[in-house]
Parts: C-alpha cells; sequence; structure tokens
C-alpha cells in the first residue's frame, strides 16, 4: 500500500473498485483505438490522483523513470545516428552480399532487422528497413508482402533478446534490477534459435517461389552502398557513442549504474559532440531536432500507465489477483512460469504488451513471499518476458511496429491484412512460444 | 485592388482524364510548372505540375509516407528514369493531382494574395465565390506585370 490517505467510497464506490473499474475502461478504451492511447493513459492518470486514490506525490513515485530514461535516451542517439545513412548502408550491404538473390536478401534482411531490434527500439527498426525493402522489391519486380511479413516477425524476435529490445524487456528489467547481460545470456540464444525456426515456414509459404529476373538483380547490384553514408564525421561519432552505450549497458550494472543512466549519457555526449563545433543558433536547432526524435506520445502513454498500474496497486488489488493466481496454480512455479508465458502472449497478441506487463510486474512481485523470496522469481520473469515480446507476433494488432510495418505494406499497395496475417503469424507464434516454455522448463525448472 | 484585378481570366486548363504523358508533353514545353485542372463544368478540381512528373520517375519507396529520406546510393539512367515514367504516363492526370494548392476568391486582398503567392510558390486558382467554378489564376508572372506597368504610369 502506498498511498494512506484513500478515501473510502468514491463515486459510490469502493477505492478498489473505483480503481478496478477505471482501469477495466483504461483497457478496452486502449483496445478500441478511439482515442490516442497517450490520451488516454494521461487521462486515466489524472482521475487517479483527483478520485484520490493517489497522490500527485505518490502518483510521481509510480512512474518509472529508469524505463522512461532508457527509452528517451536511445530514441535521441538513434534519431541523431540515422542521420548518418549507416543502416541503409546495412541493409544494401546485407542484399548485395547474397548476390541480390530474393530469398537470400529476404533472409538476410530478417537477420538485419533481428540485429537492430535487438540494439535499437522495434519501432525505429522497421522505419529503418521497410523503406529500403520496398524499394529493393519494387526493383526486382516482386512481391513486398513476404518481406514485411518476415520482417514484423524478426523485429519482435530479435527486440526479445536483450534489455533495450523491446518496451516489456526494459520495464521487467528496471524493476527487478536485472542487466543487460542477464537478458543476453538468458533470452538471446532461444531468441536466435526461434528465429532461425522461423525461416522455415516463411521459406515454404514464400522463399521457395520468390524469382527475379537477372537484370533486375543486376540493378540491386548497382547500387553503391558506401554512398548511402552521408556523413562519415557524424558516423564515426555515433558508432563511437553506441559502442560506449553499449559496454555501459554491459559493465554500468556491476557498477549499480541503471540504463537509463547510461542511455541518456549517451545522448547527452552525442550531442555534446555533435553540437559543439556550431554556433549557438545552429545548436538550438540540431537540438530541437533531435528531441523531436523521440516519440512523446510513447513516452507519456507510458507515464500515464504507469501512474495508473501504481493506482490500482495501491488499493491492493493487484496482491488480491495474484493470490487468485496462485489458487489456480496451485503455488506451482513451474505451472505458474508457463501459464504466464502463455497467457502474456496471447494477451500481448490481441493487445499492446505494454499495459499488460505494466500490470503483471506488481501482480507477479506479489507472488515473491510464496515462492521463497525475488529470486525465486527470475525464472517467472523471463516467461513474462517471452510470452509478451513473442506474443507480439500473433496478430497485427500485437505489436506497435507490426502496424507500422502494416502501414507501409498498403502505401506500397500490397496491403497486409489483419485475417490473412493472423492465420499464418498466431500458429508461428505459438510455436515460438510452445519452444521458449521447453527452453523455460529444461533451463530453470 | 483584390485577385480578380491581376489575375489571368483566360488560363490553359486541362481536363481530369487527359493523359499524363499528354499533360506532361504540354506543361514541358510552355514552360508552365503548374496548369489547373477542370471539369466539363469548368469546376476546378485540382493542379497539376511538374512535381508529379518527378514524382513517377523517383523510386516509389521515397515517396511513401516515412519512405526512403537517402537515395544516394541509386545511380540511375534517363532510360531508366522513363522506363518508371512510362508505367504511368497513359494513366489519367486525376491520379496525380494536387488538391492542397491553395485557392482564392475574386475579392481576396492583393497583399493576401500576394502572401499565398509567396507561401505556396505556385500561381493560385481563383475560384467564384461558393463554388468551384475556376475563374482565373493569379501568377507570379500577372502580378509581377502589373507592379511593373506601375513604373511606367508613374513615370
Amino acid at each position: 500500500m502506498h498511498s494512506l490517505h484513500q478515501p473510502d467510497v468514491i463515486f459510490g464506490l469502493s477505492s478498489q473498485w473505483f480503481a478496478g473499474t477505471l482501469f477495466v475502461i483504461t483497457y478496452i478504451l486502449i483496445v478500441s483505438e478511439r482515442l490516442n492511447r497517450a490520451i488516454i493513459s494521461m487521462m486515466a492518470a489524472a482521475l487517479m490522483i483527483i478520485s484520490g486514490v493517489l497522490t500527485q506525490q505518490a502518483a510521481v513515485e509510480g512512474v518509472d523513470f529508469n524505463t522512461i530514461g532508457l527509452l528517451t535516451g536511445m530514441m535521441i542517439i538513434v534519431g541523431i545516428t540515422k542521420d548518418s545513412g549507416v543502416f541503409q548502408y546495412l541493409a544494401i550491404r546485407s542484399a548485395k552480399v547474397v548476390k541480390a538473390d530474393p530469398w537470400g536478401i529476404l533472409v538476410m534482411l530478417m537477420l538485419v532487422t533481428a540485429l537492430l531490434s535487438a540494439l535499437l527500439d522495434n519501432v525505429t527498426t522497421v522505419l529503418l528497413i521497410a523503406p529500403i525493402t520496398i524499394l529493393i522489391t519494387d526493383t526486382l519486380k516482386i512481391s513486398v508482402y513476404p518481406y514485411l511479413f518476415a520482417e514484423i516477425f524478426s523485429s519482435n524476435i530479435g527486440g526479445t533478446a536483450t534489455l533495450i529490445g523491446d518496451p516489456p524487456n526494459i520495464m521487467i528489467g528496471s524493476a527487478t534490477g536485472l542487466g543487460y547481460n542477464d537478458f543476453l545470456f538468458n533470452l538471446a540464444p532461444i531468441s536466435i534459435f526461434i528465429l532461425l525456426v522461423s525461416i522455415i515456414p516463411i521459406y515454404l509459404i514464400w522463399g521457395r517461389h520468390l524469382i527475379a529476373d537477372p537484370k533486375l538483380i543486376n540493378k540491386v547490384m548497382s547500387y553503391r552502398e558506401i554512398d548511402a553514408i552521408k556523413d562519415w564525421v557524424l558516423l564515426k561519432k555515433s558508432l563511437f557513442v553506441l559502442t560506449l552505450v553499449m559496454l555501459g549497458f554491459i559493465v554500468g550494472h556491476d557498477y549499480g549504474l541503471q540504463p537509463a543512466t547510461v542511455a541518456m549519457f549517451g545522448a547527452a555526449l552525442l550531442l555534446t559532440l555533435n553540437c559543439l563545433p556550431q554556433g549557438q543558433e545552429k545548436q538550438s536547432k540540431m537540438v530541437a531536432r533531435a528531441l523531436n526524435e523521440v516519440e512523446w506520445v510513447t513516452i507519456f502513454f507510458f507515464i500515464g500507465l504507469f501512474i495508473l498500474v501504481y493506482g490500482i496497486e495501491s488499493t491492493g488489488l493487484l496482491e488480491s489477483l495474484a493470490h487468485q493466481v496462485l489458487d489456480l496454480t496451485e503455488g506451482d512455479k513451474t505451472i505458474t512460469a508457463i501459464s504466464i508465458l502463455f497467457v502474456s502472449a496471447v494477451a500481448s497478441s490481441v493487445v499492446d504488451n505494454i499495459p499488460f506487463v505494466a500490470t503483471m510486474i506488481p501482480l507477479i512481485k506479489n507472488m515473491a513471499v510464496t515462492f521463497g523470496g525475488s529470486q525465486e522469481l527470475v525464472p517467472i520473469w523471463w516467461s513474462l518476458a517471452l510470452g509478451s515480446c513473442l506474443g507480439g507476433n500473433g496478430s497485427l494488432v500485437g505489436a506497435s511496429a507490426n502496424l507500422i510495418v502494416a502501414g507501409f505494406a498498403e502505401r506500397s499497395g500490397q496491403p497486409i491484412h489483419f485475417l490473412p496475417f493472423m492465420l499464418i503469424a498466431f500458429p508461428m507464434m505459438m510455436v515460438s512460444v510452445l519452444i521458449s516454455s521447453i527452453y523455460v522448463y529444461l533451463r530453470y525448472f | 485592388m483584390n485577385a480578380s484585378e491581376v489575375m489571368d481570366p483566360n488560363p490553359t486548363t486541362l481536363k481530369p482524364e487527359d493523359t499524363i504523358e499528354r499533360a506532361a508533353k504540354y506543361i514541358m514545353q510552355k514552360r508552365y510548372r503548374n496548369l489547373p485542372i477542370v471539369d466539363d463544368d469548368g469546376c476546378y478540381i485540382g493542379m497539376f505540375g511538374v512535381n508529379c512528373l518527378l514524382k513517377h520517375v523517383i523510386p516509389k519507396a521515397v515517396f511513401i509516407d516515412h519512405g526512403l529520406e537517402n537515395v544516394s546510393f541509386i545511380h540511375e539512367s534517363l532510360e531508366e528514369l522513363y522506363q518508371r515514367f512510362s508505367n504511368v504516363k497513359d494513366l489519367p492526370i486525376s491520379l496525380c493531382m494536387n488538391k492542397e494548392v491553395e485557392t482564392v476568391k475574386p475579392d481576396t486582398p492583393l497583399t493576401e494574395t500576394l502572401l499565398l503567392l509567396y507561401k505556396s510558390k505556385t500561381s493560385i486558382p481563383v475560384l467564384e465565390e461558393g463554388s468551384c467554378k475556376l475563374l482565373g489564376m493569379v501568377s507570379y508572372w500577372d502580378i509581377g506585370k502589373s507592379i511593373m506597368n506601375r513604373e511606367q504610369v508613374d513615370a
């Protein structure tokens, strides 16, 4: 309990009922997409305070600034880095490495997308890769659909692999103190395996039919990827800072450095290196431009959600829910972990995994006593991370990156429709979750 | 002074069913940047301009929303650009119409018309009050000529 002065009755409801109702309505509104999700979560957060469930001070304490700082810092770094053209270079280079063979390109773009998604956020990754994909498939006069489908899959799988790859992992890492290396050692191996397994159905459905005219293949081979690098100085500065930040993530944990501090330091350092040679007016413009690269809608969505979830947590609702879950699983850690894995996967394939994970974190924390301490919860955290990240592949609305890719598909004249996508994606996602459950069982139990 | 006094009341117009190739040849020949498109009833429906041509010879991946910003690695010949143009040349110009160009009414004051001209960087259609009927076009040249003529009058 965090708020000591909660009113007993709010609009005729107990504070627990009021917070629970507000939470359910917020969820329904987020799913309905009638109103922008940032507005909904900010409104819900404000109502938590106005109704007296939380004081403003308690609400601020509920915001996980480690998640916010890490997301913001990385968005600034990537926003500046992408101007160098390095990501386009990478995509074109990968296509040329396989001699612009259509199936080879698909596999390479999957690998590049997964790698970038593991290091950057998924939305940024697909925003960088999808336009190049459309260019290449247009040039080869082949359908972009299998490529974009594969990129959705690999962005969610790649994002699963690291602490910074996908927002659920950022939140889990921040709430539990699990570091970058913990995620890397526990989630990266299984993510790589799942990525490789996912290539099989994509090959059987589309890959084996992909053929392009040799003349058009030569056209792709004529792209001079080195020319994609527009600013070598910026590239060097960006790569220097990105390396430093990755090192910070890897070794910082042992020195008590939180990922948000590392990312924000990296953002400040890159801004300094970039702005220092410029005059004051140019500097202001450069900083404003860099800050514009931050997806403020996502950031405010997070802030509102943290307050909302902190509100229901403070009423004791999540604690009772945790007890009910434990009653269902009879307090068995293995059954709890595997159930959470599957439930998170199915839930994340239909609703945004961010609010889902934000709710699950305090709920799982409440199970610590039953299982004998927070250290015992670690396998459950990996289950939550795997389920909520991989679950994003279950449907077109499972992750923000999916919708971004669907938008590209539509604009390129080859739309990805909800049902046809789900018919292939949902079974593939369930296979990945099944593999994950075997992995979790064998490794942790 | 207002828009109707500086407009060209007999502008060259295109029809929505004209092909992109025909319209393109015409604007190239006459060195127009943009021309208004009107239907059979003289109703203004949009503008067609050189940008439409450029848009169709550059890869599609550039012009989609959040498209490719950096194309410095693509090196194409005129032949390749023509290939892309030939895919759309027989399509009607209505597919390539700019509907975002601001319009003015005949009584729009001269200064406001000038400001619009300055901001939109293209000739501006003058439409009949409360309807879509095209009455004329205001261009840099018409305004420029009118201002220069004052010099002669004053002299």
